[in-house]
């Protein structure tokens, strides 16, 4: 009999046991999918969200504009740049803008914010979270008319609708006071506060004259690619590209330094609820594969003194702690699976508990708790109970094949 | 008569000592012990409880270490070998029968017996053969399937001893193998044993108490206090 076929029937000498042992090592596998499936989809979410808010998985902008965002550093020749970027593998999109700091002026009110200037053209719902969250109204249609798109409180202070006319001023590439008129076309709510009180799109090419920019002058590029994980090589991918010399290319982590530090503290926080499972788990096993061992203690003693070494003994029970992991991961996969599917596709709505702003570091999240697992989450996870698992069992095993045969086989 | 012969022993034992730390005090469990077990020997260590039976089955199987003295088996010197290499010695040279069976509870006659075989490397269909030729010779015919919860003691034991001479060993120690059963199947084991020991010249050294056993022994190694008091054959 092989040792597998031996630690097999072993470790199902006491049933009840090695089932609860293996149901907590299901539910381990429970509790980490639930952690690592949301903390995927709400990084994801958040990551995602983030980008479509102006700055893009990838930013493309002018040297030192990051540190200083003042609308006299600018890009040149966007359009070729944004060509050889929409080329490249991944990339979802790539919207050339302009952004900047504004006092706008109703007849009844004025209001300082913030203006995003962009192209309709190259704007999508997927790429732009404003436009997917128009409310009234609508997006305008031309990059060199006068249409205004403003958040829903920025509208509320300012006291106007759509149709209405609102003054924009700003600083132009010369640092010179320069003003515009734009009529509002629609009303956008994204339910983060901060945004729907200050944030507003304007046409780029209206925004480029009044600042005195060129045609393919511009602040950014926002590149939105198909995952997000990839961000870090799409950035150096970018940086390649002969048009993008005498620029700064960069992820959202650097662009959006507040989410990256929000996403950060939380991953921190689901790595050490993950750690304090994987403990539980460990010490269960831990648990069972000593009682085991220590019940066995004369029958290790025969073995050994038939002929078994002690380090055939080790790989016995260090096989058991496969087989118990074997056991735990399948019933884990079993109960999780209807679990994650609810997860997945309908998940748990929070909304009572959030009220109206769905924000969390400056970024919209979903209120409702879902999951989605990447594979590499998937193979961390298996990989991660399995070893906790057999690190479990490498006490009881050295401890088996340390008792002298003579001394083990005095034991009842 | 005195034993005296010219053959060269399976096991050697000289000027053994075994002491324990009992506290403050030494006990020496084998005081000085020399002797020589040839093969084809049939022979039986007694004594009363404490005189050190087990403690010299314990250093000739390898499972215990001297205090000084050596022991060899099949001119191997047991006292210098690490434990990994005692386990070998233990694997190829020696079989062991215990007073409480001790077989592998999840594990039928069958594989029992073929246990060691299998730490020993040897092919599945030698080790089938080999197996299925031993449990003939112990009686087991038919019951290879058999766990041991399933059987009874003497059967168990019938187990134990194919386990044991299944692998050809030098020697075969038996640490009271008749203590837990009847004396009816106590002597149908004797039977069995005394026709390996005479069939297939299997060499036992066996501990007891048990007369019956003594009675049946060709050669008697009497013990008291970790000392040999007398070793004799019987004609």
């Amino acid at each position: 009999m092989n040792l597998n076929k031996l630690a097999w029937r072993n470790i199902w000498r006491r049933k009840r046991r090695t089932l609860i042992t293996a149901f907590s090592i299901g539910f381990g596998v429970m509790l980490s999918v639930t952690f690592t499936g949301s903390g995927d989809y709400t990084y994801t979410n958040m990551i995602d969200m983030g980008a479509s808010m102006g700055m893009g998985h990838v930013t493309v902008e002018p040297p030192g504009y990051h540190l200083k965002p003042t609308l006299d550093k600018r890009l040149t020749g966007t359009a070729k740049l944004q060509q050889q970027i929409m080329a490249l593998p991944g990339v979802a999109g790539a919207t050339v803008r302009i952004t900047g700091q504004a006092m706008f002026a109703s007849a009844r009110k004025s209001v300082g914010g913030a203006f995003i200037a962009v192209d309709p053209e190259f704007e999508t719902a997927q790429n732009n979270l404003l436009l997917r969250s128009i409310v009234a109204g609508s997006m305008f249609a031309e990059s060199s008319g006068r249409g205004m798109v403003i958040g829903s409180k920025l509208a509320k202070k300012l006291k106007v609708k759509i149709g209405k006319k609102v003054v924009y001023t700003t600083t132009d590439a010369h640092g010179e006071i320069v003003s515009d008129i734009a009529r509002i076309t629609g009303i956008f709510t994204t339910g983060i506060d901060i945004v729907d009180g200050i944030m507003a799109l304007l046409p780029i090419s209206s925004v480029q004259k009044t600042l005195g920019y060129a045609p393919d002058e511009a602040t950014l590029i926002a590149v939105v690619i198909s995952d997000q994980r990839h961000a870090e090589g799409m950035r150096d991918a970018i940086a390649r590209l002969p048009a993008a010399a005498d620029t700064a290319v960069m992820t959202w982590k650097k662009s959006q330094p507040d989410l990256a530090g929000v996403i950060a503290f939380d991953k921190a926080g689901n790595y050490i609820s993950q750690f304090l499972v994987g403990l539980l788990i460990a010490v269960g096993i831990l648990n069972t594969m000593l009682m085991s061992v220590l019940e066995r203690t004369r029958e290790f003693g025969v073995m050994m003194a038939v002929g078994m070494s002690p380090g055939v003994l080790f790989r016995l029970v260090m096989v058991e702690s496969f087989w118990l992991a074997i056991v735990g991961l399948l019933l884990g996969v079993i109960i999780t699976a209807p679990w994650y599917y609810y997860l997945y596709h309908t998940g748990i709505d929070f909304s009572g508990a959030f009220g109206s702003d769905f924000s969390y570091g400056g970024v919209l999240v979903d209120p409702v708790f879902k999951v989605r697992l990447f594979k590499e989450s998937v193979m961390a996870i298996l990989g991660g109970v399995f070893t906790l698992a057999l690190l479990a069992g490498l006490y009881p095993a050295w401890r088996a094949g340390r008792v002298p045969p003579v001394e083990s086989l005095k034991t009842i | 008569m005195k034993v005296e012969s010219d053959m060269k022993p399976i096991v050697s034992m000289q000027q053994v000592v075994k002491t324990y730390r009992q506290g403050k005090v030494d006990v020496h469990a084998v005081n000085n012990v020399s002797l020589a077990i040839r093969h084809g020997d049939f022979a039986v260590l007694c004594g009363p409880s404490g005189s050190g039976k087990t403690s010299v089955l314990n250093l000739i199987g390898g499972l215990d270490v001297p205090t000084s003295g050596r022991i060899l088996v099949d001119d191997v010197d047991l006292s210098t070998l690490a434990a990994s290499e005692l386990a070998e010695v233990r694997k190829n040279r020696i079989g062991f029968v215990f007073q409480a069976y001790n077989l592998i509870p999840v594990m039928t006659a069958y594989e029992n017996a073929e246990f060691v075989l299998n730490l020993q490397g040897v092919s599945e269909a030698e080790c089938r053969e080999r197996v299925m030729d031993t449990l003939k010779a112990v009686g087991l015919e038919g019951l290879e399937q058999r766990r041991p919860d399933e059987m009874s003691g003497g059967q168990q034991q019938r187990v134990a001893i194919a386990r044991a001479i299944v692998t050809s060993p030098a020697i075969v120690l038996a640490d009271e193998p008749t203590a837990n059963v009847d004396s009816h199947t106590a002597e149908s084991l004797l039977d069995l044993m005394q026709q390996l020991n005479r069939e297939q010249g299997i060499t036992f050294l066996f501990s007891t108490h048990d007369q019956h056993v003594m009675d049946r022994a060709r050669r008697t190694i009497r013990l008291h206090d970790g000392k040999i008091e007398s070793d004799e054959i019987s004609d």
